[in-house]
């Protein structure tokens, strides 16, 4: 086999295992496991968590797929830490609708903004949630 | 290697693994009785002296549950929750009743899982890193134990690549910081593979209810 051969068989074979992953998951979680790792590493990496989660949110509404379990939710949450309420509550309604299993959790969660929302409306940031207490 | 990409070829390992494994089957029927579909991942139980590895590890946990079909709960929301309601010690939380915590999230069972091992050897010229865990499902109901699993998987870096040399040069880097993330995720995709020691496709798989038929290794 020359080299040229070489080359295009092995685009070729890269090709059909890229071609499988897309397959392999479920669902698309883009880098939300590593991106949670390195949050939990340094909790100033927050925005990068936050920010990947909103890809995997998109990437999943942009191609009509499901966003992937727990990524609204985690997102509302984050929201409601910047004190965000109503785009929070927005967003555990949507994990709501798509996973009805968090039903109980979700609802919880829209109380609770709600809550904040009438005993402090203009809350201001709370800071990155990392910078909370770690146990 | 797009993420995608590196699951392939975890899962392709995996199947390899699975192919040749010739474990007993365990007993399904109480999992199946119990028909789990929301899965609650609580904080990770660190029994290793490396402080950190609770919440590396806990990060590694949700995607592959979610795979096998299941709902899982946020697990960093499901911490921050549980650390405002006074349970910042997962041991707490393990030793909490099932039924009380899957009532609290509206969860069908809980996953609890525990470090066993979290640690690096350093060797002469190479660094083994060895990771063990404790998998356990507790039905939300009843409280019974649906499903158990333990994994240990051991990596020392392949030192032929670069000569002696090259293996020191390695050595020398994995010992500034030893890199669990990769052997820690291929347990978790072991622990759950199925046909395997994992859970049998939930509900949200195609083959939900039919894999269990068709695991024919009795």
């Amino acid at each position: 086999m020359n080299r040229t051969t070489l080359l295009l068989s092995s685009v070729a074979l890269l090709a059909v295992l890229q071609g499988c992953a897309r397959h392999q998951t479920m669902y698309a979680w883009g880098d939300y496991d590593e991106a949670l790792y390195v949050h939990y590493k340094n909790p100033q990496e927050r925005e990068r968590f936050v920010a990947s989660l909103d890809a995997v949110i998109r990437d999943a509404t942009q191609r009509g797929e499901k966003v992937p379990p727990g990524c609204l939710a985690e997102y509302g949450w984050a929201l409601m830490e910047e004190g965000r309420h109503d785009d929070a509550i927005a967003y555990f309604q949507r994990e709501r609708d798509q996973w009805p299993e968090s039903r109980v959790l979700m609802d919880k969660m829209i109380r609770n903004a709600q809550q904040k929302r009438a005993t402090n409306p203009s809350t201001p940031a709370k800071g990155p949630a990392g910078a909370l207490k770690r146990s | 290697m797009s993420r995608h990409a590196r699951v392939a070829v975890a899962a392709a390992i995996l199947a390899l693994l699975s192919a040749c494994a010739t474990a007993p089957r365990k007993d399904y029927s109480k999992f199946v009785a119990a028909q789990p579909r929301a899965i609650l991942i609580v904080p990770v139980v660190n029994k290793s002296v490396n402080v950190d590895a609770a919440d590396y590890f806990l990060s590694t946990l949700p995607i592959p549950v979610a795979e096998r079909g299941y709902y899982v709960f946020p697990v960093n929301l499901v911490k921050r929750l549980l650390e405002d309601d006074g349970l910042a010690d997962a041991a707490l939380v393990h030793g909490a009743d099932p039924g009380r915590l899957c009532a609290l999230f509206g969860a069908d069972a809980v996953l609890y899982v525990s470090i066993e091992k979290w640690e690096a050897k350093y060797l002469v010229v190479t660094t083994q890193v060895n990771v063990e865990f404790e998998y356990v499902l507790k039905d939300g109901k009843t409280g019974e134990t649906l499903w158990t699993d333990h994994e240990a998987m051991a990596y020392q870096p392949d030192s032929n690549g670069g000569g002696i040399i090259g293996a020191m040069v390695a050595a020398a880097v994995t010992k500034a910081s030893p890199n669990y993330m990769p052997l820690a995720r291929q347990a978790n995709w072991k622990a759950l593979s199925f046909p395997g020691p994992g859970f049998p496709a939930g509900p949200y798989r195609p083959e939900y209810g039919k894999d269990l038929v068709a695991d024919t290794r009795l």
